[in-house]
């Protein structure tokens, strides 16, 4: 109850702030102390409601709906801090806490900027107020109570001294497929418990817990800095939108050129811890398999990198004294990448990919749906229709002067290039709103063109020089670093086996590119370290796509059967299955495989348990990662061993002179059988059998038997008898001092009972993945020049 | 000037154009009426639920899993999975599998489970008070 409160408070307040800052920006002298004491004080109620949310979770308040579906008992605490965004209403949450927390840094950044703080702030509060109402009592509240919308409840989570209790038989529900009980909760049996002094919490005793896809290491990770990217999203926008409203188009491409890097940079790194977490999950296809929820956060990302390349130019193009160039190209991309990111929220929590993706919430209901379209289609009007309103003061007057071979018409095209990239994106994860799908190679065969374009603009946009190149300089100038990327390529080509044109024109644009950047980076490093930032990150996105071509190109997979301590051998690595042991409270298996490559030895360990929460067997790949490459060992399925008898089989103990009885057949252990000078020989250590005397007797008939203990070198064996006659099968199992024990099967099934006999066995789906350390490198090297990029763009701000 | 714009023009007519050619070519349908699944030679997404009764089998010799489909229609078919039992199976009401039906079974290239989220309108009430 608290935290919605708090919520509606800080609703009230941000909508306070927005109009205050809106009235500062009209020339009003007294409303900006207001609006910054009215946004700050949002910001305390939404980290007060945060914390409620998180004490609630910590606490196990199962009272909580939210609580209850997303958290139980047993998950440890950095699981019940990442609860809090394992549901819809909770992301929304954590969507907007970090929003706030970015506008504190905001409105401090904009105010000791050139009047900069009420155009901007008024257009950020806008977009906290949207997110406030969504987490408001009325739409996606994490802090409404579990008796609020009727419910139901397994028998597992009621607290058992409660289940008693006389007037909570008119609650129990069964269900009708499966037979299973519930209890619905709803707020005449919330008054009931109520009225019989019981607290909700106390009757709910666990929750249902976090579904199990989820309980992976970077599910503590990758969701706040994908979140931290989509608020940082949020500051281009609200810089374009107060450029548009005050009608002035210098200063914000500077003050936002910063946060546009940064915001980026975060989002860039939140894909791809994304795409790290799917790669080590099984079913989720890899690191990127081109899934609309995963295309979806990656669009704005495109549309904002492109942004950041004619921001570039139109920052340089103003030292001529315009506006510069592309003013309306940078407001409008400035506008749809956040615009993008609504959009994506949309896509992804509307319920509309709900039969296209494996990682999307279901069926939010309508009004969330309309609502997320309000959001999106609300800040998408307000930015292109103020572009429009002010477009004719938008051209830039200053006479252009560079011709073909400059580096703004590359950092253009490029831009040109990144956004049809996006277009392409944009079409195929949009498709499932119109009951289309595209195949994964609509990505593909679209995208691999344009790489290549962007490996080659990547190298030669910075051969080139500001406004005019001549072609000859050009051409002397890349002569070196084209021989090395031939020469790399080559090597590639050659190495990896790589037979498709367009896939080699691709390690030879990239080639080109790392020489180009990291020759230059080289010169640099010696001088001014802060100019580095564009250098790196262009080094990363190329090893990034090297990485790509190196673990799909040659991307091997086999499945192979690992019988118990027999060693098998699949793409140079001898893999042999030890054993299995009890991990977690005896709640999941981890199987031991010793994997031998020359004269190395690893270890790896790949789980299987059934989870609670679905009764479903999950596996867990394990990953061996090498300098070259990944060896990739899923989990498919495990055989137990079966000792000597078969499932309709039994294994008897007879003491010497008693009898018993199986499928009609009497048997009787009349006596041990020791022939001459086995004792002898049992006391030298020689050879020997002994013999069991066995009478079965079936209608009458019998037939006197005798089952041998031989040793053979040290080594036992028993032997058995089958009669067709008696339909048995009789094997020798032990033989002590006084008893025998004896597995007896039907005749019929002596055949299935080999079978069974087979020894424990793993199935595994073995594969390797050449070079895809690069993939994570790549994306780690690029975030870092984002952010040298970051300080000395940040630098710039304040000079002037 | 106006050579810019022919050019610009140009290029993106040609971008398009290649965009829906592929677009088209990759077009996967979603396919809800089995009998339009079965008389297809086109890969489609078929979306229906999994026939629990009927159970599903795991052939380990030949690496494939199969089960059975259900449409709203009560329409059956079989279906292989080039695979192991996808995470998740177990508790899966509604599947969406993608690929083609040959030869009297639907071979599928990829499948996307559904758990519950609205079956509960079909439980009863038990109380006999």
């Amino acid at each position: 109850m608290v935290g919605t409160i708090f919520l509606v408070i800080a609703l009230a307040f941000s909508i306070l702030a927005m109009v205050m800052y809106y009235l500062s920006f009209k020339g009003y002298k007294n409303t900006l102390n207001y609006a910054r004491i009215s946004y700050h004080g949002m910001v305390l109620f939404i980290i007060a409601a945060s914390t409620l949310l998180w004490y609630a979770l910590i606490n196990h308040q199962y009272q909580y709906n939210y609580v209850f579906s997303y958290s139980n008992n047993s998950l440890d605490t950095g699981f019940l801090i990442a609860s809090f965004w394992g549901g819809q209403q909770g992301s929304f949450m954590l969507w907007l806490l970090l929003t706030a927390i970015v506008g504190v840094i905001l409105q401090s950044y904009t105010s000791k900027r050139k009047e900069l703080e009420p155009q901007v702030m008024a257009v950020f509060t806008i977009a906290t107020s949207f997110l406030l109402v969504m987490v408001s009592p009325w739409f996606k509240n994490p802090f409404e109570f579990i008796w609020a919308t009727p419910m139901f409840l397994e028998m597992k989570s009621i607290n058992p001294q409660y289940l008693e209790l006389p007037f909570l038989q008119q609650f129990f529900f069964t269900d009708n497929s499966s037979g299973t009980g519930f209890i619905q909760m709803n707020s005449q049996l919330h008054g009931l418990l109520a009225g019989s002094g019981i607290s909700v919490n106390q009757f709910i005793a666990d929750g249902k817990g976090l579904n199990p896809q989820l309980l992976n290491f970077w599910m503590q990770i990758h969701p706040p800095i994908l979140f931290v990217g989509f608020a940082m999203a949020t500051v281009p926008f609200a810089f374009a939108l107060g450029a548009l409203m005050k009608n002035d188009y210098k200063e914000w491409v500077r003050q936002a050129f910063p946060w546009l890097l940064a915001g980026m940079g975060v989002l860039g790194l939140g894909i791809m811890l994304g795409g790290y977490w799917a790669y080590e999950m099984l079913g989720w296809g890899g690191y990127w398999a081109w899934d609309p929820v995963e295309n979806s956060s990656l669009i704005p990302w495109i549309v904002g990198v492109a942004g950041i390349h004619t921001l570039l130019v139109q920052r340089k193009s103003q030292s001529k004294g315009g506006i510069g160039r592309f003013a309306k190209t940078n407001l409008i991309l400035c506008v749809l990448t956040y615009v993008l990111v609504l959009y994506s929220t949309f896509l992804t929590r509307s319920g509309v990919l709900g039969d296209a993706s494996v990682h999307s919430f279901v069926d939010p209901g309508n009004i969330v749906y309309f609502f997320l379209l309000l959001f999106t289609g609300t800040f998408l009007i307000l930015g292109l229709g103020a572009i429009v309103y002010r477009w004719k003061w938008l051209s830039d007057n200053t006479q252009t002067d560079e011709g073909l071979l400059s580096r703004e018409l590359a950092l253009f095209t490029a831009a040109v290039v990144l956004l049809a990239s996006g277009l392409i994106i944009l079409v195929g994860t949009s498709a499932p709103i119109f009951g289309q799908s595209v195949d994964t190679f609509f990505y593909n065969e679209m995208n691999l063109p344009i790489a290549i374009i962007i490996g080659l603009l990547n190298g030669l946009s910075l051969l080139i020089k500001w406004r005019n190149t001549k072609t000859e300089d050009l051409l002397k100038k890349s002569l070196p670093s084209l021989s090395i990327a031939l020469l790399i390529s080559v090597l590639i080509v050659v190495l990896g086996g790589i037979d498709e044109i367009l896939i080699m024109l691709l390690a030879f644009s990239m080639a080109f590119s790392l020489v180009v950047n990291t020759e230059i980076a080289i010169k640099i490093i010696r001088g001014n370290k802060k100019m580095l930032g564009a250098y790196v990150a262009h080094i990363g996105i190329a090893l990034f796509i090297l990485g790509v071509i190196g673990s799909s190109v040659n991307s091997q997979q086999v499945d192979v059967d690992l019988v118990k301590n027999e060693s098998v051998s699949a793409f140079g690595y001898e893999m042999t299955f030890t054993g299995w042991m009890p991990i977690d409270n005896n709640t999941k298996y981890s199987f031991n495989i010793d994997v031998k490559k020359g004269d190395s030895e690893y270890k790896v360990r790949p789980v299987m348990y059934v989870s609670d929460f679905n009764n479903s067997l999950m596996r867990i790949p394990a990953i061996l990662t090498l300098p070259s490459q990944d060896l990739y060992i899923s989990p498919l399925g495990y055989d137990e061993a079966k000792h000597n008898h078969s499932t309709d089989g039994t294994k008897i103990s007879l003491k010497k002179g008693s009898s018993t009885e199986f499928n009609g057949v009497n048997i009787t252990f009349t006596k041990f059988h020791l022939g001459e000078g086995t004792m002898a020989a049992m006391q030298e250590g020689k050879d020997f059998q002994m013999g069991a005397l066995i009478s079965i007797e079936k209608d009458g008939k019998v037939e006197e038997i005798e089952l041998l203990r031989k040793q053979i070198s040290g080594k036992i064996e028993f032997t058995s008898f089958v009669s067709e006659e008696f339909d048995i099968n009789l094997k020798l199992a032990n033989l002590t001092a006084d008893n025998v024990e004896i597995a007896l099967s039907k005749m019929s099934k002596v055949a299935e009972e080999r079978i069974e006999e087979k020894q424990e066995v793993l199935y595994v789906s073995a594969s390797i993945k050449p070079f895809i350390s690069f993939v994570w490198i790549g994306v780690a090297v690029m975030v870092i020049g984002f952010f040298i990029s970051v300080m000395r763009r940040l630098q710039e701000t304040l000079s002037g | 000037m106006k050579n810019k714009y022919m050019f610009g023009g140009i290029i993106i007519v040609v971008f398009l154009g290649i965009m829906i050619y592929l677009f088209t070519q990759s077009n996967i349908q979603y396919q809800d009426d089995f009998t339009q699944v079965m008389n297809t030679t086109k890969t489609v997404k078929a979306t229906g639920s999994w026939v629990k009764e009927k159970s599903y089998h795991q052939d380990k010799q030949n690496k494939t899993f199969s089960f059975y489909m259900v449409d709203d229609n009560g329409n059956e078919m079989k279906v292989v999975y080039n695979g192991s039992i996808p995470n998740n199976f177990e508790t899966a009401t509604s599947v969406v599998v993608t690929g083609k039906y040959v030869n009297g079974y639907f071979h599928a290239k990829d499948i996307l489970t559904k758990c519950p989220s609205k079956y509960e309108d079909e439980r009863v009430q038990t109380s006999t008070l």
